[in-house]
């Protein structure tokens, strides 16, 4: 499509332009000579635009590849730096969970698992929150408080990483190590989830690292759905409460559905943050390569676990920390398709667009 | 639109409204009666003692230069411009008697009663069947198949049953302009409503869907107690009983439609009338 736009907007540079060949001729002494030099000017200037216009093409060409070819290098490279594990252990690497570098025994399960888990608790509280933010922003607030509210927001996400794991660990962690025991006594009972929040109150660990997360992403799902949300045509919100709609049933009936596409868009932008993210992480997760049925123990994730280990990583040790960063790619990368796949699936589904 | 009046002398309708209906309307009883209706957005006046009486089962225009106020009395007929902070209506708006203005109204009943149409053809992104269903589900609770009757009917009145009864489950953002439109009628009048309230409702469509919509309001009259907006006159002399015309946020002047294209008794309305400005 852009393509196409680029073709009509520069489809027509062979045309003459009148108003300039006259205003040259105007100046000149004879008419057929200054007729003579415009034209020559003019066959110049053609020349010139379409090499410029090449040049130019090439050049955005150039910018985009450069993408691929970097995210092509690192994952190769990744996956060659780390070919002694992943050939060396093949499956084991993914379907074990013991990470041992004494006897070089690596499994990428425990930091996988805990590299999911954490970011679907940050999904699981940041979606709603930042949907109830933008709707808020967009719909209700009043005029006064939205500008001063959008931007706190904003600032949420040029917090740095570390910060948010100084925070979570210094203020954070303790709050959690209050609030675990009431978690358990309450939520811990429940018939199914209960095991979920069922164990010591360490206040570092998976429930802890999601919150934080949570907190990270949030910013950058209701920026997005904020901007999508004010891009409704104010007449099919007005013809939905014309109807006798609900400020809740045009948000989630009409709002959502017909934004739906960039909503989507938006989440997994902080999906994929929350997958990769390793500074927070590392300061709340507790780094243990363990799996555990309960959320409030501590976990590791792939990001965490390089970060932790690459510093005393060699040989084996080191391959196995490559092969981590390749699995993290492979990982991102799957979300991202089956965000994909879904979205199209739906948009099929309903026959719309 | 603000600002003062100034110079321009303006003479009210209001006395000749208030003294006897204009000759049109005689025979119908009021549907609407707007009483001193005043309207501010924020510190600014843009409705000035408004009062206006919308016959029943008439097709009332309202017609007047950009910014004179003609859409803002509309969007007060059925309070939708509540949704928006700092909006404010006051004076009286009467719906068979009872002020709609009040917060004891009920803005569930109101919005049945009183539906509308926007100038630009809003389909919600659902299907053809859900756009229609969608309003009714939220004020009734009806099977399935009288639901389906409902849609059915609906589509019928609205003069687009035989175009979409094969397509029903299609997104409705498939429709062409014209269709679009009827449809968003359709889905007003599957409420049942008393009144529709039509806000330029052809000003984005081409002259043979316009003349489809025309067409289509013309037959709904029998039914509805229909207030249209429109910024073209010709349209507004062609499909209305009544003409109002408005001026800088006041009602100047109301009467047959006849009437007021032939012999205005007001020189702006004469004016705008014959293309003198606006």
């Amino acid at each position: 499509m852009s393509g196409d736009r680029a073709n009509m907007r520069y489809g027509h540079r062979g045309d003459p332009v009148p108003g300039r060949r006259v205003a040259r001729a105007d100046g000149a002494a004879s008419p057929p000579a200054a007729s003579a030099v415009a034209t020559c000017s003019h066959e110049r200037r053609a020349r010139a635009d379409t090499r410029n216009d090449r040049w130019f093409r090439g050049l955005l060409q150039a910018c985009a590849l450069l993408v691929l070819a970097v995210l092509l290098g690192a994952a190769l490279s990744t996956a060659w730096g780390g070919r002694e594990v992943l050939l060396g252990q093949g499956w084991r690497f993914l379907g074990s969970a013991q990470w041992d570098p004494v006897t070089n025994n690596y499994g990428a399960l425990a930091p996988v698992f805990g590299t999911l888990v954490t970011s679907l608790i940050a999904l699981l509280l940041a979606v709603p929150l930042a949907f109830g933010i933008a709707l808020f922003l967009t719909r209700t607030a009043p005029p006064w408080l939205r500008g001063p509210l959008g931007t706190a927001v904003e600032l949420l996400a040029s917090i740095p990483s570390i910060i948010y794991g100084m925070w979570g660990l210094f203020a954070f962690v303790p709050f959690m190590a209050r609030v675990e025991p009431w978690l358990s006594a309450s939520l811990g009972r429940l018939p199914l989830i209960g095991c979920w929040f069922q164990g010591p109150p360490l206040g570092l660990g998976l429930l802890t690292a999601g919150i934080v997360l949570a907190v990270m992403i949030l910013p950058f799902i209701s920026a997005v759905m904020r901007e999508v949300f004010q891009a409704v045509p104010a007449q099919l919100i007005e013809a939905a409460h014309a109807l006798g709609a609900t400020t809740w049933e045009v948000a989630w009936q009409i709002v959502l559905p017909y934004t739906r596409a960039a909503v989507i868009g938006g989440i997994f932008l902080g999906l994929g943050r929350a997958l990769g993210e390793t500074m927070a992480v590392t300061f709340v997760l507790g780094n243990s390569y363990a799996i555990s049925g309960s959320l409030l123990m501590p976990g590791t994730s792939i990001a965490s676990s390089i970060a932790n280990e690459f510093n005393e990583a060699v040989g084996t040790h080191r391959s196995a920390l490559l092969a981590l960063a390749f699995l993290l790619f492979v990982v991102t990368f799957a979300v991202l398709l089956a965000a994909r796949l879904l979205l199209r699936r739906m948009t099929r589904r309903e026959g719309l667009r | 639109m603000s600002s003062d009046p100034g110079p321009i002398r303006i003479e009210l309708a209001r006395s000749r409204q208030g003294v006897a209906p204009a000759a049109g309307a005689a025979a119908a009883p009021a549907k609407f009666a707007v009483r001193g209706l005043d309207f501010h957005y924020g510190d600014t006046q843009v409705l000035h003692e408004v009062s206006l009486d919308i016959p029943l089962h008439r097709v009332t225009a309202i017609i007047g230069p950009s910014g004179c106020g003609k859409s803002t009395l509309l969007r007060v007929l059925n309070r939708i411009y509540s949704i928006y902070p700092r909006l404010r209506a006051s004076g009286e708006v009467l719906l068979d008697g009872e002020n709609v203005l009040d917060r004891a109204y009920a803005l569930n009943r109101l919005r049945s009663k009183v539906g509308m149409v926007f100038q630009k053809p809003v389909p919600f992104p659902l299907s053809i069947h859900d756009n229609i269903a969608w309003g009714i589900r939220h004020h009734e609770r009806l099977s399935r198949p009288e639901l389906q009757a409902r849609v059915e009917q609906a589509l019928r009145r609205a003069a687009l049953w035989d175009e979409v009864k094969d397509k029903l489950q299609r997104s409705a953002l498939g429709l062409s302009g014209g269709q679009q439109q009827r449809l968003c009628i359709a889905r007003a009048i599957a409420l049942r409503p008393e009144v529709l309230l039509l806000d330029e409702p052809t000003s984005a469509l081409d002259p043979v869907a316009t003349a489809r919509i025309e067409q289509l309001i013309e037959e709904l009259k029998g039914d509805y107690t229909l207030v249209m907006v429109t910024h073209n006159m010709q349209q507004a002399a062609r499909v209305s009983d009544r003409t109002a015309f408005m001026y800088m946020g006041r009602l100047v002047e109301v009467d047959a439609t006849e009437t007021i294209f032939t012999s205005p008794s007001n020189r702006h309305t004469e004016d705008y009338i014959t293309g003198r400005f606006g």
